[in-house]
């Protein structure tokens, strides 16, 4: 395991956050591993457990997360003492208790979602909602995992569906190059009237749709990203090596990636974090929604089912029939987003 | 708020001057810190505001939108809430601890109404099948009796109101319904919705996900206006609102003009 764990370390520059800023040149990974060599695995570790004397407390954390593996394939000791590790590197970058918690998925939980189209006015609450729960960078390196799409009347018709090429410009959604669908999935981003709705226009709300069958997850080189028991799809950041493959396979436009170091001021952070969801992130890896895990594996719905104004978006366990998305599966009119990519999305869209 | 303030130190003055220095004291005191805690909305624009406050170290019962004064997030999703009551009809909804935030905490007339105002004096009351008139009390709420923005035409304060006891409505069987549960008044003439939004379709709820779980359910009264569901020329049971601000542009582009339909294509 650490044989191949290491060169993608040495070849990562990237994935470091802030590389030379964070730590002095001689304690960076970069300044590290030029000293270093081609020293073997094991006396790397070694050197690793000699840092951990130091003084510095967060130069100690970020040395040792160099050295951690990837976290699915960690013990529970191992995952215990990763966290614990962030828990005091946050806290003190933050000025707070930070809590990074490692909550497994639940037996008998499948995560499901569904909006209703109709009753979406365009508010972008939700996106709002998300940065202030998943500690996404702000200011001009801002960071959303949702985006609403403005639609005119008309741009989408699932009577359409079956009809021949589109007859308006836009992308094409459904089909394939010899028969296409007709539908048009072409939307304004930034719009901004004084009140929404508008008339005449309807919007689509865009984010992870947790895939069962994630192309995201297959094209990962490192399998840094991958799928877990209760469905949703998550990013094990520090394993991340920012390569952005995942982006280029999802077909929902849900990745973003950490161009520049993130800025979350402090007085914003959300202290209550999960090790695989709304964590800190540094420079250099990519991000996504994840159903708000550290809210949904305590059992709370996610930040931007709670925030929605008109109550268009449902939440719960797919393997429920009394939860509140088994209850629109089975009494509503239901589409995915692109279903003809075969990447099963777990995020319905519906109508009354 | 101010006059309040001199009827109170008046009626003190007479007591004694000591003590009504001590309550402007307090008065002033409590007004200054009135003037720091910000008011959003929920839902429903002017009628579900919450004060924002400190629930525990680091956490804000709401976190609100600077733009928008639209509520984000809740620290606490349960804070200030009673239980639900029963359902009206017993029927296969959810079984997990149910709770809701009173409305009459954001009603202004709710205090008077059946003690100084419609106490079976004054004003006089009226027959519960009175024919619909002209009003000149409440055109705040109602600019246009006669023009009720709910029903099309068709339906009037009474079918809603109880004519003899004004601070509650009034169900299908002529049971007395509070204030705090209008979905067992509105429930009679929306039987669907109804159903929806007891099987957690329709409308929202916040909390825990479980359909066991413990969830803080929104009433029709805090997304709908009963007194005006029609919205005029919209025709539309929800208010438009403010939206959040657009996302951040790709970097290198300082408009969005060539998304803008009709201006590009
Ligand atoms: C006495 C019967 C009655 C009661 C009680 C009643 N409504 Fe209505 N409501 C109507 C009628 C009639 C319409 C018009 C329906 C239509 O156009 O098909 C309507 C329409 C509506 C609409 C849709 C407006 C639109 O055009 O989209 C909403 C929303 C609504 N009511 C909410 C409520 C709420 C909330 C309550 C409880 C506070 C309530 N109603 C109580 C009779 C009633
Ligand atoms: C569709 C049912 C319905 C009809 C019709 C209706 N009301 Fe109401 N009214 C309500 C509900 C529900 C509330 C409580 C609102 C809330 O909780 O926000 C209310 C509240 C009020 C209040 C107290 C508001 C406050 O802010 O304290 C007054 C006054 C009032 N109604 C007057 C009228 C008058 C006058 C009419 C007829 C012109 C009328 N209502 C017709 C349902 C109705
Ligand atoms: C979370 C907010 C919310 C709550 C709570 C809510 N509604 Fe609605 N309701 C909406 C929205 C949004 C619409 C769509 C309005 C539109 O299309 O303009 C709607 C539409 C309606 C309509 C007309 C359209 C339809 O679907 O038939 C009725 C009637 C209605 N609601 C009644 C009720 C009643 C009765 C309750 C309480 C039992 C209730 N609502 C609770 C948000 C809410």
């Amino acid at each position: 395991m650490t044989d191949h764990k290491l060169p993608i370390v040495y070849d990562n520059e990237k994935a470091a956050p802030d590389d030379d800023k964070a730590a002095p040149d001689s304690m960076s990974r970069r300044g590290f591993v030029k000293k270093v060599g081609d020293v073997s695995a094991t006396s790397l570790l070694g050197t690793a457990a000699l840092m951990t004397n130091t003084d510095d407390a967060e130069a100690n954390t970020e040395w040792a997360e160099w050295f951690q593996g990837n976290y699915r394939l960690m013990s529970q000791e191992e995952k215990a003492a990763a966290v614990a590790r962030l828990e005091r590197r946050y806290s003190a970058e933050y000025d707070k208790k930070v809590t990074v918690d490692s909550t497994p998925a639940e037996k008998g939980v499948l995560f499901g979602y569904a909006l209703n189209i109709q009753k979406c006015i365009g508010c972008r609450r939700c996106a709002k909602a998300c940065v202030e729960e998943n500690n996404q960078s702000r200011g001009d390196q801002e960071i959303e995992w949702i985006r609403v799409l403005k639609m005119e009347k008309g741009d989408f018709d699932a009577s359409k569906m079956p009809d021949g090429y589109p007859d308006s410009y836009g992308i094409q959604v459904g089909g394939n190059a010899y028969s296409a669908s007709g539908v048009v999935l072409e939307g304004e981003h930034y719009y901004e009237p004084e009140k929404v709705p508008e008339e005449d226009a309807f919007y689509m709300p865009i984010q992870c749709m947790q895939c069962e069958k994630p192309p995201c997850v297959k094209v990962c080189p490192v399998r840094t990203t991958y799928r877990e028991p209760d469905g949703i799809v998550v990013v094990d950041y520090n394993w991340c090596i920012g390569c952005r493959m995942c982006i280029g396979a999802c077909p929902y436009w849900a990745r973003r990636f950490n161009w520049g170091e993130p800025k979350l001021p402090k007085k914003d952070m959300n202290p209550k974090t999960h090790y695989l969801g709304n964590r800190p992130r540094m420079k250099g890896v990519v991000e996504k929604c994840t159903f708000c895990v550290q809210r949904t594996r305590k059992g709370r719905y996610p930040a931007c089912v709670e925030v929605c104004p008109v109550g268009a978006r449902k939440f719960g366990n797919l393997l429920d029939p009394d939860s509140e998305v088994r209850r629109v599966l089975a009494t509503k009119k239901v589409f995915r987003l692109k279903a003809e990519a075969n990447t099963y999305p777990k995020f319905f869209y519906y109508m009354d | 708020m101010q006059t309040n303030k001199q009827v109170l130190t008046n009626m003190i003055v007479k007591e004694s001057k000591i003590v009504a220095i001590f309550c402007l004291l307090i008065l002033s005191l409590s007004s200054a810190a009135f003037a720091e805690d910000k008011v959003c909305f929920e839902a429903r624009e002017g009628a579900s505001s919450v004060t924002q406050k400190d629930i525990g170290e680091e956490l804000k019962n709401v976190r609100c939108s600077d733009t928008t004064d639209g509520v984000l997030w809740w620290g606490d999703p349960f804070d200030g809430t009673q239980p639900m009551g029963d359902m009206p009809i017993e029927a296969d909804y959810t079984h997990g601890e149910a709770v809701v935030k009173p409305r009459t905490t954001q009603l202004g007339l709710y205090p008077v109404c059946g003690l100084a105002c419609h106490n079976g004096k004054f004003p006089p009351p009226v027959a519960a099948d009175a024919p619909p008139r002209k009003l000149t009390m409440h055109t705040d709420l109602v600019p246009d009796a006669l023009n009720l923005q709910h029903g099309k035409g068709g339906i009037w304060c009474l079918d809603c109101h109880d004519a003899k006891t004004r601070n509650k409505f009034v169900d299908n069987a002529g049971n007395l319904v509070d204030f705090n549960e209008p979905q067992k008044m509105c429930g009679k003439c929306h039987g669907q919705v109804y159903r929806a939004w007891r099987d957690g379709i329709h409308g929202k709820r916040i909390g825990e996900w479980a359909s066991t779980g413990k969830k803080r359910w929104f009433v029709c009264t805090e997304c709908h206006n009963p007194h005006d569901v029609q919205q005029g020329e919209r025709k539309s049971g929800f208010a438009q609102l403010v939206p959040e601000p657009a996302p951040l542009l790709p970097k290198g582009m300082d408009n969005a003009d060539h998304e803008r339909h009709g201006s590009g294509h």
